[in-house]
Parts: structure tokens; sequence; C-alpha cells
């Protein structure tokens, strides 16, 4: 089991985890019209370059150039390492850092001058280190949509295993032309604002953000991330199972033998394409979850991609320090076959466990159980 | 102990399987012709390959040969089994093709490109392959680190119900090919023990 | 026509990766998904790149192009009717 210690969340909600989860908490969405590279209308969350270089600068003094998703990146862990208060430099510190497509952007630029490294993910990782001046070589995981949970796995077996005192992960995606054009190719994005779990749901909106966790040992107090597990589909590269296969023993392999009526809820993947939502479904219930309240934060911020595994996680944490459900924004009419109990408004609860859900290419799917202690 | 069971090893001038160099005379220059002569010589019959990133393809094989090795039933879903690939590129080589897909004077952005956009793809194409409902994870390292390896299998392990971790440096780049992809049972009497030595001197062979 | 459906064949084999098939080998009349040459979702999205790319015809999601996708004389036959290039 190990604790969080601080969240931020850097996101075209806000700059702080409080201020992002204060504006879910009033319903508010990030998502806004755009254009995908051909000029096709699309929906996003989209982080405002002008803010973002600006907090960036105030808060980390950069000495050098900084791409956008590079600024992101030390923003958030910046900010969540302040609050933490622990030593970022030291050799008991570790960084992992969670993303699908860091600098792709930088493909498309032939003429950046920024070196032919800096489009490598570990070549990113090595900057995020560095702004701490951290001795340690960090860890980049890179696991399609599930990185963020993956991240904070690899968070879990670093600090039980004793190899650090404390773990910084953070996650960074931002929507390049690169992605936005395969996306749209895959015709997955939803022009308007994403509806997850709903009869006319027809698919996802990007998101762009930066999220970091500060882990450290649990100690009995607060809320600690308490086991994750991940599960293979071996069905194929980009539908989902139809069967749920690889998120229902992901599932299982986490609650184990937890009574599923003291889970408050799940905060699902819900990415608000047809077939992932349904594919949720069949896995809830065939994992015991069908009456636990779901639902999806891709309303508010869009398909984060390797950020979503740590800011939807830092959400759901702050939620269960509450007490509370959160109702699933963009939901309205039930469309999914066999139905799930998804959430309409915010409820207190006093249950002491969640579950985080995410489902990615690869066929890959994590499950993460928290608890709160007081 | 843990035990290495089978290992294979491809570079641009290797093709090793469990220290024997494989017989193949190849035709083609290293790159994309060679992974096709390797799949020619091992016989897979698995068409989907050829729609497969170089990554992806050259992943397979890797696997292909030690689970064959081992006689692997790739008949029976199996969650005692786990895929845990590591590399320097990510799926860089195939990004590089996405990107040619979008330029502004020929913008047509190919699905069947974009999906092996993720290096992930190819712990997935090998759970496909083999029905492995085991962990599948994927991590970026500036270069090979065998000691990276020993824990990152030890992860692997630490999930309930795991009995072996098929573990590897998958890298594939600009038509040249790194990889060493192992089989790592926790109770096995057979193989050699899996530590930083015997890595090291099957990666540098 | 004719030349028509021997060229879309090339250009389906070129497109989906098909490894040892000709134009022969496919039949004009067979379902081209789940029997046949044996297409995927991938492949039905790649098909829909081809039509615009090819032929200058853009489709909707692939659930809609069901139809249109049904076999290589379905797809000749709407090529035919549709074509801007």
């Amino acid at each position: 089991m190990i604790k969080p210690l601080a969240y931020n969340i850097v996101s075209s909600l806000g700059f702080s985890a409080q201020d992002n989860y204060a504006a879910v908490r009033r319903g508010q969405s990030g998502i806004v019209p755009w254009l995908d590279p051909a000029g096709t209308p699309i929906a996003l969350s989209h982080l405002d370059r002008e803010k973002l270089q600006d907090a960036f600068e105030k808060q980390c003094k950069p000495s050098q150039k900084y791409t956008e998703p590079e600024q992101a990146m030390l923003l958030s862990a910046s900010l969540a390492v302040a609050e933490a208060g622990i030593n970022p430099a030291s050799v008991r510190t570790g960084f992992v850092l969670s993303s699908t497509k860091g600098n792709i952007e930088l493909l498309g630029i032939p003429d950046h001058g920024l070196g032919t490294e800096r489009i490598h993910l570990w070549h990113t990782a090595g900057l995020l280190a560095a702004h701490f001046n951290n001795p340690n070589l960090p860890l980049t995981v890179t696991n399609a949509c599930i990185s963020g949970a993956a991240a904070q796995i690899a968070a879990l077996k670093m600090l039980e295993n004793g190899l650090y005192d404390h773990v910084v992960v953070t996650g960074v995606d931002m929507a390049s032309d690169f992605i936005v054009a395969g996306f749209q190719s895959f015709k997955s994005l939803d022009p308007e604002r994403c509806r997850p779990f709903d009869a006319r749901r027809k698919g996802l909106n990007i998101g762009e953000a930066a999220a970091t966790i500060v882990f450290g040992k649990a100690d009995g107090k607060g809320i600690s991330l308490t086991r994750g597990n991940v599960r293979n589909d071996a069905n194929h590269i980009s539908g989902p199972s139809r069967t749920g296969e690889g998120l229902f023993r992901a599932l299982s392999r986490t609650l184990e033998d937890l009574p599923r009526d003291e889970i408050a809820f799940i905060c699902a993947h819900g990415t608000a394409t047809s077939f992932n939502d349904q594919m949720e479904a069949i896995a809830f219930t065939r994992a015991g979850l069908q009456h636990t309240p779901v639902f999806s934060l891709k309303a508010h911020f869009g398909h984060t991609m390797g950020a979503a595994g740590v800011l939807e996680s830092i959400i759901s944490m702050k939620a269960l320090e509450d007490g509370i459900i959160l109702p699933s924004l963009g939901y309205e009419e039930p469309g999914i076959e066999g139905g799930l109990n998804i959430s309409t408004a915010t409820v207190h609860t006093n249950k002491r466990y969640i579950i985080k859900t995410l489902s990615g290419f690869g066929g890959c799917n994590a499950a993460l159980l928290y608890q709160t202690h007081s | 102990m843990k035990k290495i069971t089978a290992y294979s090893r491809i570079t641009d001038s290797l093709v090793i399987l469990n220290g024997k160099p494989c017989e193949i005379t190849f035709s083609c220059e290293p790159g994309p012709g060679r992974l096709a002569e390797i799949y020619r010589f091992l016989e897979s019959g698995y068409p989907k390959f050829f729609k497969m990133d170089n990554l992806s393809k050259a992943g397979f094989l890797a696997s292909e040969m030690v689970l064959r090795s081992l006689h692997y039933d790739m008949e029976s879903p199996d969650e005692s089994t786990a895929v845990v690939f590591a590399n320097r590129s990510s799926s860089l080589d195939n990004d590089k093709r996405f990107q040619e897909t979008i330029s502004r004077e020929d913008y047509f952005p190919s699905p069947a490109v974009f999906v092996y956009t993720l290096p992930n793809i190819v712990t997935g194409e090998v759970a496909i392959r083999n029905k492995i409902l085991g962990e599948t994870s994927f991590f970026i390292l500036e270069s090979f680190d065998a000691e990276k390896m020993m824990i990152f299998v030890d992860w692997a392990f630490a999930s309930a119900g795991t009995r072996r971790v098929l573990c590897g440096w998958t890298e594939y780049l600009d038509g040249h090919s790194d990889l060493l992809v192992m089989m790592v049972e926790k109770e096995s009497d057979k193989g050699f023990d899996f530590n930083k030595q015997n890595i090291n001197n099957i990666y540098r062979t | 026509m004719e030349t028509l459906i021997f060229d879309l064949k090339k250009q389906i084999i070129e497109a989906l990766n098909l490894e040892d098939i000709t134009p022969d080998d496919i039949d004009t009349n067979a379902p081209l998904f789940v029997e046949g040459l044996g297409l995927d979702s991938i492949d039905a999205l790649e098909l829909i790149v081809l039509m615009e790319k090819q032929y200058g015809i853009k489709l909707e999601d692939p659930g809609k192009s069901k139809e249109i996708f049904r076999s290589v004389a379905t797809m000749a036959d709407y090529i035919s009717k549709n074509r801007k290039k």
C-alpha cells in the first residue's frame, strides 16, 4: 500500500488539482469546438498555450527552451513536488513518466533545432528528473491508454520493494496533429462533447493535460493505493474484447474477495466509443459490479491519453476524500446492453473503497483499488 | 531462483535461438525484407504478420522462436503468462511512416499505420497469437539494462497468478533490429539462472 | 468494369498488406469480411481511406459502409456510380 502525498492537474480546467476538482463538482467541461488538421470540426479539451507558458515560467524559471508537453509535464510535477514537501533531488526519490506520444509533434517540424534525441520518451523523462537534479534513471511507462495506471502500479512496486522512499508519477500528452489525425482516421472522434455510456454516444474527445501524484509509503491514514493489476484481452489490437476478458480479469485480481457492496464507485475508462463502453459494462457485470455506481470523467477532460490514468485517479481520490460519488457528465439516456448503475447526481457515500479502470490499444486493461482509512 | 528457460536474439546480422544460430541464408539487406525471411524460415503460417509494423514483426518473431522452442500451448487461453518488453525508440520507426500519411500535400492518415504508433502493440500481438491473458507492459529506457529487466520481471511476478514472464528488449528503428526475448519461469528445474551476468552474456552474443 | 475490378483488387491487396494473394485469388462476389479474405475492423477503416484516396469518395463510419464493402463487386459498383476521380 502506498499513499499519495500531493497531487497536481494541469488541464483546460485549471492548473491545480483543487481547481480541476472544483470545476468537476460544478459540472464544468473543458471541451471546446476545434478543428482537425484537415479543417474538419472536432471537439477538444485544449490547454491554452499562453497560460501554460506563463504559469510554467513563473513556477519553473527555465534556463532553456522547452516544448509544450515538456512545459506541462514540468509545471505539473513541480507544483506537486512543492506541495508534497519532499526532496526531489534525493537518491531515495524516483521519477516515473507516463506518456503515449510525448514530443511526437516534433516529427512534423523537421527544423525544430532541439536535437535528434528530443523526440524520444526516455529523453523527456530525463528532462523531468534533471529539472529536479534527481540522480536516478527515470522510468517511462508507455502502455497506450492505461499508461497512467501502469505507472502507478510501477510506483507501488518501487515503494513496496524499498527501491525509493518517494515516487513522483507524472502523466502528460498533448493533442498533436499526429494524434488527432490518427483518431480521426479511426472514425472515433465525436465532433461534439462526448457522451460516455449514453445511447447517443458517438465517440471520444481528445484532451490535453499533465497530472502528477507524489507517492510515499502508506501510514494507515488518509487514502492509499492498495492494489493494481494489468491483464490482456488477447483479442484484437484496437477493438475491445466482446467478453471484457482482460478488464474482468484485471478487476478480479485487484478486488480479490473484497465484498462488492463496500465499493463506493468505479471511475470507468468511459471513452464514449460504442464498443469501449459496452465492453466495460460486460466486464463490470462479470466482476459482480453491476450495481456499483459508475461514472466517466471524459466529458470534463476528454481522453487525456498518457495523463488519463493519473488525472482521473486524482479526481476520484478527491471525491473519496469528500465522501462523494460524482455524476457522469454527458450521460442522459441508458445506452448499454445489460445496463449499469451510471451515476447521475452527486451522492454522499461513507464507503471506503473506489476503483479506477482503464483500457487501451494493444488489448491492455488496468484496474486500481484505492481505499480511505479515516 | 528464477530461470531463463529459452531465449532468442535478433540483430541485423544474427538470429539466435537458445544459443544456436539459425541457419537462414538472407538474400535481403537488414530491415523489413529480412524480417519476412525469418518469418518464412519459421513457417509460422500467420498472414496477420504482414499487417504488422516492423517493431511488432520483430518482436513477434523473437517471441515465436522462444515459445515454439518451449512447445508453448498457443491454443489454450492462459492468464499465468505475462509479456513485458522494453526498448529505446518506442514506436518511432512506425511513427515516421504515419507522419508521411499526414503531410499537408498528401493528407490521408492511415488507420492501419496509426494503430502501430504505440510500442505496446507488439505485446498485444504476442498475446493475441498465443492467447496470453496475463499482464502486458511496455517500458522505455535509454539503453539496454539487465538490472532494470530483472526489476520489471519481479513486478510482473508480483501480480497474482503469474508463473512465467516473456520479457525482453525489443528495439527496431530505421531498418535496424536489436532484440533479446527470454522466457523467465519461477519454478523450473530447466534453464539457467536469471541474473545480471547471464542476461548480459546472452545480450552481448 | 473489368478494369476497375482488377485495379480495385490490386489496390486492396496493397492497402491491406495481403501477402501471397494476387488479384486472381480474390473472388469478385465473395464476402470481404469474416469469410473470404477475413478482413477486420482496421481493414474496413483502411478501405475508407482507399475510397477517398483513389476515387475521391468520402464515406462515413464503417458501420454505414457495410453494404458497400460487402464484396469487390459491390465496391466497384458503388465506385462507378460515385467516383470523383
